[in-house]
């Protein structure tokens, strides 16, 4: 693409301004653009997409002020310059206030306007740089993280796959104690995954991707599903899952479904892990005037107050009781937290040991604006 | 009654992931077909015809898995096998509660018959595997 002189349209309802503007641009090779009236200089920014405006305050009509102000809306990256009649600051002061760039108190010479017609010039190139470096940073971003986590998991995959093949005993008969180590080394193998897994969505979190996926999100429905697909597990640890809250549809959030998954799995499958035998989980959802609430508590063993204020930080772990392997990578509350947090929403433990936990989750209802302090 | 074996065609460019899975096909006395690329797949389809296949749809491009398995099911070229039962295998995480969508609805291609994640659970692929054979 052939780089084109920069286009600057001139809007101004004295013809002599016109003319004369017109004149020493073009005598400096810019491609100019020249509009009498405040609706028509609009029509033409849209049109041609000029690099720079410059407009006349004063003018009958659209006034320079309300083209300033549908300027920015239509692009932000054009470079408006006023020209000021009254010389007076506060028109300026006002309609840098609206996004012009510079004033030119009238009258003014041919190097005035040529001087401040190229540092706005200079301003927006740089901006547009800085923008598609930007662009260009996150998509690496993006591509790394995808590129390192199927780099990291594929091989890890692969073993897992022998370790299962090899345990089912269909690379022929195994005997107890290789069969063991075998199952343990599998075991050390998920928990590696795990942590892969776990690390990969802290950095997506990080990296603020949830804008472009915000779904208005009916945490009731959400949270029945997960409890349904939780039963088995719950029943594993001989825990009964209770649903306290509406069974037709709840008041919206905004929010990404798929996180938001993530975020309830992990303490309901924590609430189920740490609970005493016969123990309960109740999962409650609430309407409060700003927020949803939910809550997960559990009849566990609960947390000592001392590990409490740390156990949101990442690799943070509690030794349970003897016998029971950590499989978790101690990143799973980070990350809820994480993801909480980028929905605007809060996340708090309540624990007392011996009888429980509850977690409570808040988020901001999806017709409010507020964020909850 | 015995079960007959089935042939099963195995499309995965990964050797190991082929030799895992053949063990597990093979210790239910199936025979095995494999193919290292989308390609070599879409040939040994037509050529073997296969009574299932397995798809990995992580070779080099997600598309290429999407895209065969469309074919057998709806292009001309394969007409003599659209009935083929087809099993998409990926590596891909399983997120708690939320299955992988397939992509492929919405780009308006026509599915799997199944979906497993590697690793895969030797008797649960065999499981799905007795689904789906042909009557």
């Amino acid at each position: 693409m052939i780089e084109q002189e920069p286009l600057v349209l001139i809007i101004d309802d004295e013809e002599s301004i016109l003319d004369s503007c017109s004149q020493i641009l073009l005598k400096s090779k810019y491609r100019v653009e020249t509009a009498s009236d405040g609706s028509s200089g609009l029509q033409k920014i849209r049109e041609n997409r000029p690099d720079a405006v410059i407009i006349d305050l004063k003018m009958p009509g659209i006034s320079g002020f309300d083209v300033l102000e549908n300027l920015r809306s239509i692009d932000p990256q054009i470079m408006p310059i006023v020209i000021t009649g009254f010389a007076t600051v506060d028109s300026a002061v006002e309609a840098m206030k609206k996004g012009a760039y510079d004033f030119l108190p009238k009258p003014f010479s041919p190097d005035e306007l040529r001087i401040i017609l190229s540092r706005a010039l200079e301003h927006r190139r740089l901006a547009r740089e800085a923008e598609a470096l930007r662009r260009e940073k996150k998509l690496l971003e993006e591509n790394f993280i995808t590129m390192v986590s199927h780099q990291l998991r594929s091989p890890l995959v692969v073993i897992q796959q022998y370790f299962e093949v090899l345990l089912a005993g269909m690379a022929g008969a195994v005997d107890e104690k290789p069969r063991e180590m075998i199952r343990k080394a599998g075991e050390r193998l998920q928990g590696l995954l795990n942590l892969i897994n776990d690390w990969l969505d802290l950095a997506r979190i990080d990296k603020g991707r949830l804008g472009d996926k915000l779904r208005a999100v009916d945490l009731g429905a959400t949270l029945r599903k997960l409890i349904e697909f939780m039963e088995p597990q719950a029943k594993e640890f001989h825990v009964s899952l209770e649903w306290d809250g509406p069974s037709g549809s709840a008041p919206e959030v905004m929010g990404d479904e798929e996180s938001l998954e993530q975020v309830f799995t992990n303490l309901l499958s924590n609430a189920i892990k740490f609970n005493k035998p016969q123990g309960r989980v109740r999962v409650s959802l609430k309407e409060e005037p700003e927020f949803m609430t939910v809550e997960i508590r559990d009849t566990g063993i609960g947390i000592a107050r001392e590990h409490l204020p740390f156990i949101f930080d990442q690799f943070y772990q509690i030794s349970r009781r003897e016998g029971k392997k950590m499989r978790g990578s101690g990143l799973g509350l980070s990350i809820a937290k994480k993801i909480v947090e980028a929905h605007n929403g809060r996340i708090d433990a309540a624990s007392e040991p011996g009888v429980g936990t509850a977690f409570s989750v808040r988020l901001p209802k999806a017709e409010s604006k507020r964020t909850p302090d | 009654m015995a079960m007959t074996p089935l042939k099963i065609l195995v499309i995965d460019d990964d050797p190991d992931f082929q030799e895992a899975v053949t063990a597990i096909l093979k210790s239910a006395s199936h025979k095995v077909v494999s193919a290292l690329s989308p390609a070599e797949g879409k040939e040994k389809v037509l050529s073997e015809k296969p009574d299932l296949v397995l798809l990995d749809i992580m070779m080099d491009s997600l598309f290429d898995g999407y895209s065969l398995c469309h074919a057998i099911k709806t292009s001309p070229e394969f007409a003599a096998v659209k009935d083929t039962p087809v099993i998409f295998i990926s590596a891909v995480k399983e997120l708690a509660g939320s299955r992988y969508q397939f992509q492929s609805e919405e780009q308006g291609l026509t599915g799997p018959d199944d979906y497993i994640d590697k690793p895969v659970k030797p008797e649960d692929l065999l499981a799905r595997i007795e689904k789906l054979r042909k009557k």
